[in-house]
């Protein structure tokens, strides 16, 4: 799986290893976690993390690789989320495969001619129109009451039991079985993703980041590989749409607002971009660290914000750059 | 109501909502176009101002007085931003200062609620203020008029300061040819620290003039700073022409949208952002600056 470019194959063969062994414990600790602390709010909240690590790596392969800002990643985990659950509630409320798979594709669907309009421009102008279509769609969501329940969010959705080939983990509305397929949906984008970007598609998506002009004198449609960047990032979105409407049962506007988006934005830096596996660690950090204040003081906004500048300023890299500076030191 | 009455009262209410778009955009506009700033806290600012100015009202303040007063601590306040946080944001990426300017934003807003809590607060005019006027068989409140009065007069003020004074020059080449400024023996950093001044020295005035006008509330910011967003862009970044067209045009098009469909209101508007960043980025006058 080594081809070129990514921060992922610069190692030799040994640190290569290294890697898949690390990456294995993680995922064997956190299948294992909530069989050992079964509290239900602990295993909701490293839920809400694995879904929004997901978003944030989807905006990963839009920023770090691909160079280009999004606003509102957000936007499209919402209709991934009301195509879902509208799916659910209406057309077959046992379907959770089938379910899942209608919010990809209407996320899909959507995001292409939206791709096609975005793609002829970039830089800022590119973000202030993620901007511009993503409160489009926050509108819609928060105005077409017949359908979305306008304010009050799309509610009352069923939960299929999870099962595949004849066997049944559990109800989704079961915490532990919800958090199981979470964990399993997101591995397998992860590892989906990190093979896409390995491979020469994700080197020339670098490529138009590092240099635009250069790239296309070498021959690339820089305007077809942009607006395919565009659309993994926003299945990826549509997935994590999916598993949110499952995992919290209902889904508001205020969740696709462009302030609920820039907090993606925030996961990314976090943890790091243009790593995949950093805005997944970004996630769960800036999760937790809202959760942890907003239960100590109800000035929480005060000291995220805070928290922010302060990693704008001096860590920039995020946790990536800190792990990297790490195996530096050590290496020395 | 009368058919004239009614559009009567919907010309007047787009001109009020374009004027408050207006002052909060050119703002936002000034210090995009000198320090290439795009500053998502400038809402924030907008509400800082508006707070500053229920605050000096309810101590007993003469309104005008606040509204002379409350920019002039926003500015004091934006000083103390721009020098901590802003001015080493000045050579990273624009994504950086994107998103360092988003925490500004919660910053901000978590210390209005600190300070002021959640609840909303109004500003209290003077007497002769809360009268109504009857212009063509409605009845129009005369704070209305006297905000178009005051929105005009802060443009002309501002069209006075950069047209004829030679800090206003300064400015006007700078963010044209920044290099030749400097070379010219100009330190930039005092340019930067002015743009941004003024903008938070507008942003306050706009907040003062909306307390009466809307709620005073901690989140009152996030509409205004998507609309300016949208102003801006319409009018072509950087571009203060531009600017004054797209917020009469914004506050027209809102104010019909929400008379005549009132869902879908923000939608056409937001749908117009992206005709123009798509096929026209420079804005309606072809004035505007990207990177």
């Amino acid at each position: 799986m080594n081809e070129a470019g990514s921060p992922w194959n610069t190692g030799d063969k040994k640190r290569h290893t290294i890697t898949w062994i690390i990456l294995a414990l993680i995922v064997v600790v956190l299948a294992v976690y909530p069989f050992v602390l079964t509290n239900r709010f602990y295993i909701r909240l490293v839920n809400e993390m694995l879904i929004y690590g997901l978003l944030a790596m989807s905006l990963d392969v839009l920023l770090g690789y691909t160079g280009l800002l999004s606003f509102m990643p957000n936007a499209y985990l919402g209709i991934g989320a009301y195509i879902s659950g509208l799916f659910l509630i209406h057309a077959a409320p046992e379907g959770l495969w089938l379910a899942l798979l209608a919010g990809v594709v209407a996320t899909g669907i959507i995001a292409l001619p939206v791709g096609w309009v975005q793609v002829r421009t970039g830089g800022l102008a590119f973000a202030l129109l993620t901007l511009a279509f993503g409160m489009m769609f926050y509108t819609v969501a928060w105005k077409w009451y017949g359908v979305t329940g306008g304010d009050d969010g799309l509610m009352g959705i069923p939960q299929p039991d999870i099962s595949l080939a004849g066997f049944t983990l559990g109800s989704s509305g079961d915490p532990t079985a919800m958090y199981l397929l979470t964990l399993g949906i997101v591995l397998i984008c992860f590892l989906l993703t990190r093979r896409i970007m390995g491979s020469p598609f994700g080197a020339v998506l670098e490529a138009i980041r590092e240099n635009e002009e250069r790239a296309s004198f070498l021959g690339i449609n820089v305007r077809r590989y942009k607006l395919l960047g565009w659309m993994l990032s926003c299945m990826l979105a549509g997935i994590s749409g999916g598993l949110f409407i499952l995992y919290k049962g209902y889904i508001g506007p205020t969740t696709m607002h462009a302030f609920a988006g820039a907090a993606v934005l925030m996961m990314v830096l976090l943890g790091g971009m243009g790593t995949l596996w950093g805005p997944i660690i970004g996630a769960g950090i800036f999760i937790f660290i809202q959760d942890y204040i907003s239960t100590m003081t109800e000035h929480w906004e005060l000291f995220v914000g805070l928290v922010v500048m302060l990693l704008v300023l001096f860590m920039p890299k995020g946790f990536a750059g800190l792990v990297q500076f790490v195996t530096q030191l050590r290496k020395e | 109501m009368s058919v004239l009455a009614t559009s009567v009262d919907i010309a007047l209410n787009s001109l009020v909502l374009g004027g408050v778009f207006l002052i909060v955009a050119i703002g936002l506009n000034i210090i995009y176009g000198l320090s290439r700033v795009m500053n998502l806290a400038h809402g924030s600012l907008y509400a800082l101002g508006a707070y500053a100015g229920y605050t000096l009202v309810s101590v007993g303040f003469n309104f005008f007085l606040a509204l002379l007063i409350a920019p002039l601590l926003v500015a004091l306040f934006g000083l103390i931003i721009e020098r901590t946080v802003i001015a080493p944001m000045r050579r990273r990426s624009m994504v950086y200062t994107l998103i360092l300017t988003y925490g500004l934003m919660f910053f901000l807003d978590g210390l209005v609620k600190y300070i002021w809590g959640n609840e909303p607060r109004f500003i209290d005019l003077p007497e002769f203020l809360t009268k109504t006027v009857p212009i063509a068989g409605t009845h129009y409140p005369l704070y209305r008029i006297a905000t178009l009065f005051i929105t005009a007069g802060v443009m002309i003020g501002l069209m006075l300061f950069l047209e004829k004074t030679k800090v206003g020059m300064i400015l006007r080449a700078a963010s044209h040819i920044p290099e030749m400024v400097s070379c010219l023996g100009i330190n930039m950093r005092f340019v930067h620290i002015g743009a941004f001044l003024l903008g938070c020295i507008l942003a306050g005035i706009a907040g003062v003039i909306a307390g009466p006008l809307y709620t005073v509330d901690p989140i009152m910011g996030h509409e205004m700073l998507i609309s300016s967003f949208v102003v801006i862009v319409i009018g072509g970044l950087g571009s203060l022409r531009g600017a004054v067209i797209a917020a009469l045009l914004i506050g027209v098009v809102q104010t019909l949208a929400e008379f005549f469909i009132t869902d879908l209101a923000m939608v056409i508007v937001y749908m117009l952002m992206a005709v123009i960043l798509a096929f026209m980025p420079l804005g309606i006058l072809g004035e505007g600056r990207f990177e």
